[in-house]
């Protein structure tokens, strides 16, 4: 993330009322990716890193793709298509300052139905439901990015509430690296610079 | 049904060794023209013959745009076709050039290779319900599942009419585009294999899809460089594809265009995929135009150019000199040239029988004979029309068949070319301004410009 904010061409808007930091990234995933991230002040805690891929030549520019954090965008079954019902599992990513954690809202199945494991070649978190109800593969870029090893022993699940919680512990080296952003935070004031897409869908 | 005059038309009707079938894909006769045209849709098809040209010469009424249709049809829809008229690039909104320039690069296709979402999985149950009210929006719910999940999706209406016309039910297994909400039908499930009514002999059966219900998949879809150029045209907007209202296109625009596609083509993002623009009546473009074809012809990006034309040795527009096909003699040089024969009688009987099952018309073999006949004589077009007329007086007199009276009574109806230029032989003097008479009628017709 450190790196992310020196490379990456960073504008900030905000206001000093305003809750969180928003920055709009422009070069840090790939050419043609623009990103969005939000970042609660009291806490400095990332709560939205979303992507889209940018409008090129003969494409629509493609919707935003929720790293962490959820969309809460209206639906709008019509010009959709179809969607997931609201009855289904909802499944978002929602980072503790000690933790990544997804959770799995949704689900009324008893704990030992879940069965959640690493994949080390893949990189890849898979949950898996004895019931066949419900399956879901994901990666945690934060460890991509950083190219840290992948530990199973720092996975662990806990069930409350209908709701899944996956937590992944982070390690020292993603700590250290926070820590540092934080810091840097800490220092600085929200500018009025210029306007950033942070449209919310 | 509305038909139009080539609607037949289906493909080249050649088999593997590119030997024309006397009678194939709506194609009758001109077995020469056809092998030729199959020639050049290989080289086409193998990308050889990008920034050349062919020109189909022929009388009225032999199959020159026929010929042009069976080709465009056996390219595929993934080639682009563009078919303009000579006359159609005559306007006073945009100059000659310009109408060329577009129609060139309408020709054009890139190919983008681009991510796509679907769903595919098996259909557990899917449930549409009416509102008790009888009028207003259907509610309809579709659950899928894999082998490892499931899920309940919520339709809205468009889903909803695509997935009943598609008649999806219980047990199908189906493939949603995120983007487009185009469903594909793979086949029934294998666990359904028992079900034996109401399922025909071709049905398919697959294996219920594995992991998560929603994919990443890589598609390819072609677009025209024209249609690049009117997206990134400040001016314009997409919206002005759906009119077709694009007026002029800046230079500047092409060039960053041509620059940007070949930066992708480099990348490995874009592949170019040159079409063909499909020039009819040909002798209509004056020597400006000639003189750009040429020119056009000779740039990296260029499509295949076929031309078509009816006229013989006669005068180029612009100009005082005389040149085959009204066409100058340096770009004459460049072209492959096909020509057509007129029809035998044998094959007009065949095209007329074609078009009376394209037009759903039952004729009588006598009727089908005096056709023939018609066509025989004064030109196939003329037979063409007559198919549709007749039909039209047989269903007034509540007939099932043309028979010979109803052809007899359109023929008696509507003149042919030649009987109409014998009745105006005849009746001239009392037409008005037949003081001019004297005039020849050909150049005060044909000249334009």
């Amino acid at each position: 993330m450190k790196k992310h904010l020196q490379d990456s061409r960073l504008k900030m808007v905000g206001f000093d009322l305003w809750p969180e930091f928003v920055f709009s990234l422009e070069t840090s995933r790939s050419a043609d990716h623009v990103g969005n991230v939000r970042m609660k002040k009291e806490s400095l805690i990332l709560h939205v890193r979303k992507w889209r891929k940018k409008a090129t030549i003969g494409m629509k520019e493609s919707k935003w793709e929720y790293e962490i954090g959820e969309q809460f965008a209206p639906r709008n079954l019509d010009a959709e298509g179809l969607m997931e019902s609201t009855s289904n599992p909802i499944f978002a990513r929602k980072d503790t300052s000690l933790a990544f954690q997804w959770r799995v809202r949704n689900l009324p199945y008893p704990i030992e139905t879940y069965d959640v494991t690493l994949n080390n070649d893949t990189r890849q978190v898979t949950v898996r439901t004895t019931n066949k109800k419900y399956y879901k593969k994901f990666d945690i870029p934060d460890m991509d990015r950083a190219q840290l090893p992948l530990e199973p022993a720092n996975l662990s699940i806990a069930y409350g509430n209908n709701t899944l919680i996956i937590t992944y512990k982070k390690p020292k080296e993603i700590l250290q690296m926070e820590k540092e952003i934080q810091d840097e935070f800490k220092k600085l004031k929200a500018s009025k610079e210029g306007d950033v897409d942070c449209t919310p869908s | 049904m509305p038909t139009g005059a080539h609607s037949h038309i289906r493909g080249l009707g050649l088999d593997d060794a590119l030997e024309a079938r006397n009678v194939s894909h709506g194609m009758v006769g001109q077995l020469e023209a056809r092998r030729a045209a199959g020639v050049i849709l290989e080289m086409i098809k193998e990308g050889k013959i990008a920034g050349r040209a062919v020109l189909i010469a022929g009388q009225p009424g032999t199959g020159k745009t026929a010929i042009a249709m069976g080709m465009a049809q056996a390219l595929g829809t993934d080639t682009p076709f563009t078919s303009i008229a000579g006359s159609e690039i005559f306007s006073l909104e945009m100059s000659k050039t310009e109408a060329l320039t577009q129609a060139f690069r309408k020709s054009i296709g890139v190919r983008i290779k681009e991510e796509t979402e679907i769903i595919e999985g098996e259909v557990v149950e899917i449930q549409i319900d009416r509102p008790a009210t009888g009028t207003g929006a259907k509610v309809g719910k579709l659950t899928l599942k894999t082998t490892e999940m499931e899920t309940i999706y919520d339709l809205g209406q468009k889903m909803i009419e695509s997935l009943t016309k598609e008649k999806v039910q219980a047990g199908d297994i189906i493939t949603i585009d995120k983007a487009t909400g185009k469903i594909t039908k793979l086949g029934r499930s294998f666990t359904r294999a028992r079900d034996y009514d109401a399922m025909g002999a071709q049905t398919r059966f697959v294996q219920c899809p594995e992991g998560e219900l929603q994919k990443r998949k890589e598609v390819v879809h072609t677009v025209t460089l024209h249609e690049i150029d009117v997206i990134n045209s400040r001016t314009q907007g997409f919206l002005a594809l759906f009119s077709g209202d694009t007026g002029e296109i800046k230079g500047e625009v092409r060039e960053q265009i041509n620059s940007k596609v070949a930066e992708w083509r480099e990348e490995g993002k874009a592949e170019i995929v040159p079409g063909v623009l499909f020039i009819d009546e040909v002798h209509m473009l004056d020597i400006e135009c000639f003189s750009f074809l040429n020119r056009a012809l000779e740039t990296d990006m260029a499509p295949v150019l076929i031309m078509a034309t009816n006229r013989g040795i006669t005068r180029i527009r612009g100009t005082q000199y005389k040149s085959p096909h009204g066409i100058p003699i340096d770009l004459l040089d460049r072209l492959l040239i096909i020509s057509t024969s007129p029809y035998q009688e044998k094959e007009i009987k065949q095209i007329l029988n074609i078009r009376c099952e394209e037009e759903d018309v039952e004729m009588s073999d006598d009727a089908l004979t005096v056709l023939t006949r018609i066509g025989v004589e004064t030109s196939l077009r003329y037979a063409i029309q007559l198919i549709t007329t007749a039909n039209l007086v047989c269903r007034k007199r509540k007939g099932t068949e043309v028979d010979v009276d109803d052809i007899k009574r359109v023929y008696s109806l509507f003149l042919d070319e030649s009987r109409s230029t014998q009745f105006l032989k005849e009746y001239q003097d009392t037409f008005m301004f037949n003081e001019m008479g004297s005039e020849p009628a050909e150049s005060a017709a044909m000249e334009t410009s």
